[in-house]
């Protein structure tokens, strides 16, 4: 096609109704003609908007949260760059969950209280409540060692970072690891469903050389929190993975992979 | 009388994501995620295909928001150019040759600036005055436009499809685009007007 691209045809391109010699003549076209180029893009953004005539539909309020989920699970590794990048940043994104967890401590702290004041019925009632105290208590321990073990890692030269993303057909997890070799440190977060019943998922640091190293055991319910572990200093890792395994998790991996990162 | 609160435009909002705040994305899919939403449903018949190709629509933006030029491009109508195409590839499958422009190389530097989205009174305006625009196209014209637009078929495949001669869809379709041509250029021209 020497001539240029008549208006009507770019509409059609745009579309995706031309094909066979009418596309291929266009296309040829509009490779060397900016004018024309420019004419097939506005005709593109026009037609799309033919898509507005689609019957009104509104999507589930849990898609946002995932989608919020997956991008608070990709900042992460962000973190990372920019440690590499020589432009040290502190927090984590999630070092807000240390206060917070400090002031569900002290409201479960004020209603333990109130009830041992009432009534000694009420005594078991305050045990439950004393075993709720101490998890919050002792996961508030760990959120503020992650909290810290990674404000430690962005500091430190010499950090990685490795993005953790879904394997195919494996849902849409995300994970970001932060780890620092030289100091053996590791910090993790990121977002999974609860594992199928009777299963585990399970984080495990693949070594330049050698077997994979088990790093973590997930709970039973949605893994939304981070956490920090620490590794043998000098062990350079090749990549990280999340794999399904038997509850409670296994010596070596044994099942699918759901999430997986190469290290860079 | 107060004057009505203009919303924040879609460049603000796109600086407050590079600069890593996920309100401003919070605030873009609430704005968008309806229409987006509609015609991923509408192309794909799947709630959970339309739900993962939103998320990842947005999870792009999230990613590639420096690319967005607010002066020369139209943010609503490159998530609906990508979410359409992106929709079409899955919709067909990979075998099959690629239906339109790979959705990666188009850039948004390339948009011109379209029809206002921005505005929610102003997009569900649009929304409905196209709606009767398409449904006052003759039955035959709009059925081979939307099986090309929502099923992202070719004139070839629409005259398999409909039994029709390939020319006669030829005809149709392009009958059908003019007149769609003719009838976004008039709502240009309103808009104009309106401002």
């Amino acid at each position: 096609m020497n001539r240029h691209v008549q208006p009507e045809d770019s509409d059609l391109y745009a579309l995706g109704a031309l094909d066979g010699e009418e596309k291929q003549a266009l296309e040829a076209h509009v490779r060397l003609c900016a004018e024309c180029a420019r004419e097939v893009e506005a005709a593109r953004q026009r037609v799309a908007l033919l898509g507005l005539a689609a019957p009104a539909a509104a999507p589930a309020a849990r898609v946002k949260e995932e989608l919020l989920r997956r991008v608070r699970a990709e900042r992460i590794p962000e973190m990372g760059r920019a440690v590499r990048d020589a432009e040290p940043r502190r927090g984590f994104g999630f070092g807000w969950l240390t206060p917070a967890f400090g002031v569900a401590t002290v409201v479960f702290a004020a209603l333990a209280g109130m009830f041992w004041m009432r009534d000694a019925r009420d005594l078991q009632r305050i045990h439950a409540l004393e075993g709720q105290l101490a998890e919050v208590q002792t996961r508030s321990q760990e959120i503020a060692r992650a909290s810290e073990t990674t404000d430690k890692l962005l500091e430190m030269p010499g950090t990685k970072r490795v993005a953790l993303l879904p394997m195919p057909g494996m849902g849409n997890g995300r994970g970001g690891v932060l780890y620092n070799a030289k100091m053996g440190m590791v910090a993790c977060a990121g977002w999974l469903p609860a594992p199928p019943k009777g299963k585990s998922y399970q984080l495990w640091l693949v070594p330049m050389e050698g077997k994979p190293m088990p790093l973590h055991v997930f709970g039973n319910a949605e893994w939304t929190e981070p956490m920090a572990m620490h590794i043998a200093p000098g062990m350079e890792a090749k990549a990280f993975a999340v794999t399904e395994e038997p509850e409670g998790g296994m010596p070596w991996p044994t099942g699918p992979k759901v999430l997986a990162g190469a290290g860079e | 009388m107060t004057a009505p609160l203009q919303p924040v435009p879609d460049s603000a909002l796109v600086e407050r994501i590079m600069a890593g705040d996920e309100g401003a994305l919070s605030a873009l899919y609430d704005r968008y995620s309806g229409m987006l939403y509609a015609m991923l449903l509408r192309i794909l018949k799947d709630t959970g295909a339309a739900e993962e190709v939103l998320q990842d629509l947005f999870l792009q933006l999230w990613r590639g928001a420096a690319r967005f030029d607010a002066s020369r491009g139209s943010l609503g109508g490159w998530l609906l150019v990508i979410g359409r195409n992106r929709a079409l590839s899955r919709l067909r499958g990979k075998q099959r040759r690629e239906i339109l422009p790979d959705p990666e190389e188009f850039s948004f530097e390339a948009v011109p600036s379209s029809e206002n989205l921005e505005d929610e009174a102003a997009r569900m305006q649009l929304m409905n005055r196209l709606r009767g625009a398409m449904a006052a196209l003759p039955a035959e014209q709009r059925e081979a436009v939307e099986l090309a637009y929502f099923e992202g078929m070719t004139q070839t495949e629409i005259a398999a499809r409909t039994g029709s001669p390939l020319g006669t869809v030829k005809s149709r379709v392009r009958t059908a685009m003019q007149t769609l041509k003719q009838w976004f250029d008039d709502e240009s021209t309103r808009s104009t007007r309106r401002l």
